[in-house]
Formats: structure tokens, C-alpha cells, sequence
């Protein structure tokens, strides 16, 4: 029951930056998804609240309290590792009960607390069991499990789920979220998945070597990546990402996004791409649009015509592989049919939907 | 196996019978007579008759088992130290460890025996107990340290977001984890303390602090030998280290399993 204050929070680890001068308020409840690709500061950032790494700059803040220099058992926060890390040697009930035992609740509370958490989690028949007993997805829960009894005032999750299978992932992942709805507390939650971060997150912070790239809800920077770094990361299949020139040509400016084939330019961002003599075009899958499949009645998108390189069809879509600017492109196609190879197909594109970035800074025009 | 085996139950054979039958020729390998003759002797409350073993025995316990725990317990810390925590120049300090293992302790007998003199530690428990120490703690500690890091740091971190203190997550956690190799390590370093004979010929006179295998050469005079006598005390030497580590055996082979990983 905190918010969570990070305050030019940095670590070093010699000339290694891991996490350069993080600003962040965690409000109370917030369910905050940290994701990143491998390395890039979002452990470190969680091992630095939870006391378990000590802090080069900055300060922590968990409700008022400044809680530099405590030590992670006085910080009221539970962690789950990727790894789970119960402790072998304790039965489940051991296990969820241990941080009641340290802090010598008396026995008959501990009962109570951990009968309610294997209650919520599902655990009741597996109390006796030893974790080594265990499947993966049970462990899992425990982990959760010990994390809950105490009632922290802040979760922090270390890519709790890229040990389980992809489906089990789906289930527990959807079972994260009904515990956070369950228990209504602050949650930081690490990941390198986007999905995960999309699916789960209130707020998302997309991380790059130690710096914070975006922040803002699943759908904000979905639809409006600040660069060309949380546009292609965030979104399955990565948005397409093309280098083109910009073309002037009698006043009118062009983009030029395959050889011989010149897209106008977004007349909203006419302005700011005068001046700029190549620029990077982003258009994800799902606007590059079959014009078979268009639900365009007016025909205000721009049109091309290309010639399909790869099909790949996954059911309720097919992805088309094609080329512009010797760039694979991805195009979804909605309602799938079979595609040749080879075969011309033509696309339409709503120019307001593209994202512009620009070709020095990669930063979203 | 039996190779190893047989001369062990030849000494146990030999223990209960006459010397004299010990040395016919052709030897037999069943006594025709059985006696506890020499047990009586060593143990005789009465004044020792022949070998005072009662307090050999007595000085071999509290000689190798308060070495043995106070190595255990160094070597526990150092080992938890190596294995978590980094320091300045820990990796030397390893290596300096593990070469103090690798000198022969007979060859540190001389100066040992100038030094301890000076020290009047010469035929002290006490002494001993020193020596023992020193020449277990490297050995104990290389234990540990490997049986330490066979333990994910993880588990005492989420001890401590647990609500543990360091001290806590040790106690609570990582030393019943590191339990089964620790008992391991123990027993090597008892083992190597209760057989020593090199470092203690040196160090000990008299019943003050003579241990057994010191002991077992009071059977050696200068123009007879007891062998009845001398197996005899082999036996009270044997039986304790063998009982010991039938206790413990089960633990040992998980010890030595589990720190097996790491090499
Ligand atoms: N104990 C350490 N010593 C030195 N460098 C470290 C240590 N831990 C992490 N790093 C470095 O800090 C950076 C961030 O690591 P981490 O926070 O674990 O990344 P992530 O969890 O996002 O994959 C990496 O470059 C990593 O190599
Ligand atoms: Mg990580």
C-alpha cells in the first residue's frame, strides 16, 4: 500500500552503466511493466528497490520514507524470481509461511494466512509437498504464493514467467493480473516480452542500455512511439521500419519508399520533413492493408502494387513478405486466401497512420 | 577392495590373540586362542600395564574433534566469505590458501617444533589442536566454498526480502542447504586429524598429549615388538573413525555428490 519514488536512480558496476538516472513515480496500485531487451538495466533496477543492490546515485522512496540505506527485510516489498528460488528444504506451507515465522507472528495467524493464500492460488492439496514435487507452474504459484502472505506494500516481479511453456505462460499470466486486480497493490513488474508488458502493464517503460525510452500506458506507445527503438519493439511483428529519401518535386513533397515509387507525404507532417533530406518511414503490419480487403469505402489511402516474396499463413491472418527499398515488409492480410508467390497484390496505406522518424536522431517527427 | 580390507582384518584378528601366535610361522590365520588380553592391559583402571591407550584415546578425541569443529566453523565462514561476498585480492588469498595445502606438513615439523618449544606448546592439547587447525582450515574452507556456491544466490536474497537478516537467511537457509557437504567436510578434516601421526611424533612427549597413532609405538621397544599390543590399539583407532562415518555416511555421499558438480 505505496507509491514507489525513484529519484535519479543510478548504478554503476565500474565503468559499466547499468541504469542511468531513472525518474520514476510509482503510484500506489500501479501495475508498472519494466520491459527491455537482455541487459539493459531492469533487473538491476528492481534488485536497487528491493535493497538487494546497493545504489551507485539516487534515492528510493517506498511510501514517505526514504529507504536508501535499509535493508530489504525493513522495506515491506516481496520478490518473485525467475527462477522461483523456494527454499528446497521447507514443504510448501513452510514455504509460504516462512517470512510470518521470521517476523514471529504466532502459529495459529500463520495458519490462517497461508490457508487463505493456497486458497487463492490453488495450492490446497500440494501444502505437504516439497517444492522438488512440484511442476514448473506449481512452483510458480508458490512463488507468488510466499510473496502474497506477507501483504507488502509493493510486489517486484523478475521475469517471473520465462521458465513455463508458452501456454502456461498465457494461464499464469492471466492469473497475475486477476491477483493484482484481487489484491490492489503496487506491482513492478520486469519482462522482456512485450506481449507480456502489453497484455499486463497499466503503465509501460520501455528501457534501452540504462535509459528510460518511453513512458506510458500499452496503447500510448503503441500508437505513438517516441523512436524508432520502442517502435520496433513494442508490436508482434515489429513494425516496418524503411529508410527512404524525401522528394521534392514541383513544391509537392514525396517520400520515396521504393524504387520509382513515391508515397506523398503526410500533409500533417509537411512542415517538419522540408528540411530533412532522407527520413525513416514506419508503418505497421496492420495499416499496410490488401486493397481486396479494405474496408475504405472512399479510397482515401494511397495505393502500391507489389509482387509478394513470402506467405505465411497463420489462420486468422496471413503475413505477406515484400520488399521496398531492399527492406523486408510485413503487410497482414485479414482474410486470408492462398497467395502465390510471385504474385502482384495491391496495398493501400492511410497516410495518417504512418510514423515518421527522423534519419539523424531516430526520434519520432 | 579386499585388498584393502585384508590387512585391516588381519589387525582385528591379530588384536585378540597371544603374540606369540602372532608370530608362528606357518602363520594361521585363526586364533587358537582368543583373549582380550591386551584391551584388559591398555584399559586397566588400575595403573596401565602395558600402554596407557585410555588416555590416548582421550587425548585423540579432544584433540581431533575440537579441531575438527573449530576448523569446520573457520572454514565455514571463510567458505561462505569466498563464495558471496567479494573482496580485494580474494582470488589470492584462495590461492594462498590452497597452497599452504599443498606444503608437506612434515617439512614445517622442525620449525614448528622450534617455535611451539619457545611457545611452550610443546605437549599441550592445546598445541596440536593449533597445528590441526591450520593444516584443516584451507581444506574446509575449499569444501564449503564450492558447497556454497552450488546454492543460488537467490535464495538467501529472497530469504532477505523475506524479512531475514543476512545472519538469518545464513542460518535459516543456506546452512541447512550447505548442511550435508559441511558434515562432509568435518569428517575429512576429523579423519585427517584423528590419523595424523607425522606433525604429532614431533609435537607430543607424554600421556599429556600423545594421540593414539603416537601412541601405538609404545609397543616398540628397542628389542621386541608387541604386535598383539600394537593391533589392539589399532583397533580402538579404527573403530571410532569407522563407526563415525557410518553415521554420516549418508551425508557424505550427497556431500560429495552435490560438490562433485563443481570439482
Ligand atoms: N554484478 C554485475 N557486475 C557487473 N556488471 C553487471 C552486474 N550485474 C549486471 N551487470 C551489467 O549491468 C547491465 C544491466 O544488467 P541487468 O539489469 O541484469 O539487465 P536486464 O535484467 O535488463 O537483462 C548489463 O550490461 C550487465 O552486464
Ligand atoms: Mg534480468
Amino acid at each position: 500500500m505505496a507509491e514507489v519514488n525513484l529519484k535519479n536512480l543510478t548504478k554503476k558496476y565500474g565503468d559499466v552503466v547499468a541504469v542511468q538516472d531513472m525518474n520514476l513515480k510509482i503510484p500506489h496500485n500501479e501495475f508498472l511493466v519494466l520491459v527491455g531487451p537482455s541487459g539493459c538495466g531492469k533487473s538491476t533496477t528492481l534488485r536497487m528497490i528491493a535493497g538487494l543492490e546497493e545504489i551507485s546515485g539516487g534515492e528510493i522512496y517506498i511510501g514517505d520514507e526514504l529507504v536508501n540505506n535499509k535493508d530489504p527485510k525493513d522495506r515491506n516489498i516481496s520478490m518473485v524470481f525467475q527462477n522461483y528460488a523456494l527454499y528446497p528444504h521447507m514443504t510448501v506451507e513452510q514455504n509460504l509461511g516462512f517470512s510470518l515465522k521470521i517476523a514471529k507472528v504466532n502459529p495459529s495467524e500463520i495458519e490462517e494466512k497461508v490457508t487463505e493464500a493456497v486458497a487463492i492460488l490453488g495450492l490446497e492439496d500440494l501444502r505437504k509437498r516439497k517444492p522438488s514435487q512440484l511442476s514448473g507452474g506449481q512452483r510458480q504459484r508458490v512463488a507468488m504464493g510466499r510473496a502474497i502472505v506477507r501483504r507488502p506494500d509493493a510486489f517486484l516481479f523478475d521475469e517471473p514467467l520465462s521458465n513455463l511453456d508458452a501456454k502456461l505462460r498465457t494461464q499464469m499470466r492471466t492469473e497475475i493480473k486477476k491477483l493484482h486486480q484481487k489484491l490492489k497493490t503496487t506491482v513492478i513488474y520486469v519482462t522482456h516480452d512485450q506481449v507480456e508488458a502489453m497484455t499486463l502493464a497499466d503503465r509501460i517503460i520501455i528501457m534501452r542500455e540504462g535509459f528510460i525510452e518511453q513512458i506510458g500506458s500499452p496503447i500510448e506507445v503503441f500508437n505513438n512511439p517516441v523512436n524508432v527503438f520502442v517502435a520496433t519493439f513494442i508490436g508482434s511483428p515489429p513494425m516496418n521500419v524503411i529508410e527512404c529519401e524525401v522528394v521534392n518535386e514541383n513544391n509537392n513533397l514525396f517520400i520515396k519508399i521504393d524504387k520509382d515509387m513515391l508515397m506523398p507525404c503526410p500533409p500533417s507532417k509537411k512542415d517538419k520533413l522540408k528540411k530533412s533530406p532522407k527520413v525513416y518511414v514506419g508503418i505497421r503490419a496492420e495499416d499496410i492493408v490488401p486493397s481486396e480487403n479494405s474496408t475504405d469505402a472512399e479510397k482515401k489511402g494511397w495505393n502500391f502494387e507489389k509482387s509478394i516474396d513470402l506467405a505465411e499463413p497463420l489462420g486468422t491472418e496471413t503475413q505477406l513478405f515484400f520488399k521496398l527499398n531492399d527492406k523486408d515488409v510485413i503487410s497482414r492480410m485479414y482474410n486470408p486466401r492462398v497467395i502465390e508467390v510471385g504474385e502482384k497484390i495491391k496495398f493501400e496505406v492511410d497516410l495518417e497512420k504512418i510514423h515518421l522518424f527522423d534519419h539523424e536522431t531516430e526520434k519520432a517527427i | 577392495m579386499f585388498i584393502t580390507c585384508l590387512p585391516g582384518i588381519w589387525i582385528f584378528i591379530s588384536a585378540f590373540r597371544p603374540n606369540a601366535e602372532i608370530l608362528s610361522k606357518p602363520a594361521n590365520w585363526f586364533p587358537d586362542n582368543w583373549t582380550i588380553y591386551e584391551f584388559t592391559q591398555m584399559f586397566s583402571i588400575e595403573g596401565y600395564v602395558s600402554v596407557p591407550a585410555f588416555d590416548y584415546l582421550k587425548n585423540s578425541i579432544i584433540i581431533s574433534l575440537t579441531s575438527t569443529i573449530i576448523a569446520i566453523t573457520i572454514g565455514m565462514m571463510g567458505g561462505y566469505a569466498f563464495a558471496r561476498f567479494n573482496f580485494k585480492g580474494k582470488n589470492k588469498i584462495f590461492l594462498g590458501l590452497m597452497l599452504a595445502r599443498a606444503v608437506p606438513g612434515i617439512s614445517l615439523s622442525l620449525p614448528l617444533f622450534i617455535l611451539w618449544a619457545k611457545l611452550g606448546l610443546i605437549n599441550t592439547s592445546f598445541g596440536v589442536i593449533i597445528v590441526y587447525v591450520a593444516m584443516n582450515v584451507p581444506f574446509t574452507i575449499w569444501l564449503t566454498d564450492g558447497f556454497f556456491r552450488q546454492i543460488p544466490k537467490e535464495m538467501s536474497e529472497v530469504a532477505r526480502t523475506d524479512g531475514c537478516t543476512r545472519l538469518q537467511a545464513f542460518w535459516n537457509v543456506e546452512l541447512p542447504l550447505a548442511g550435508p557437504g559441511i558434515a562432509a567436510a568435518g569428517i575429512f578434516a576429523f579423519l585427517l586429524s584423528w590419523n595424523e601421526y607425522a606433525l604429532a611424533s614431533v609435537l607430543t612427549r607424554t600421556i599429556a598429549s600423545k594421540t593414539l597413532p603416537i601412541g601405538m609405538m609404545d609397543y616398540l621397544s628397542e628389542f621386541t615388538i608387541n604386535w598383539a599390543g600394537m593391533c589392539a590399539i589399532a583397533v580402538v583407532m579404527i573403530v571410532p573413525a569407522v563407526i563415525l562415518t557410518f553415521i554420516v555416511q549418508k551425508h557424505l555421499v550427497s556431500g560429495l555428490t552435490f560438490g562433485g558438480v563443481k570439482g
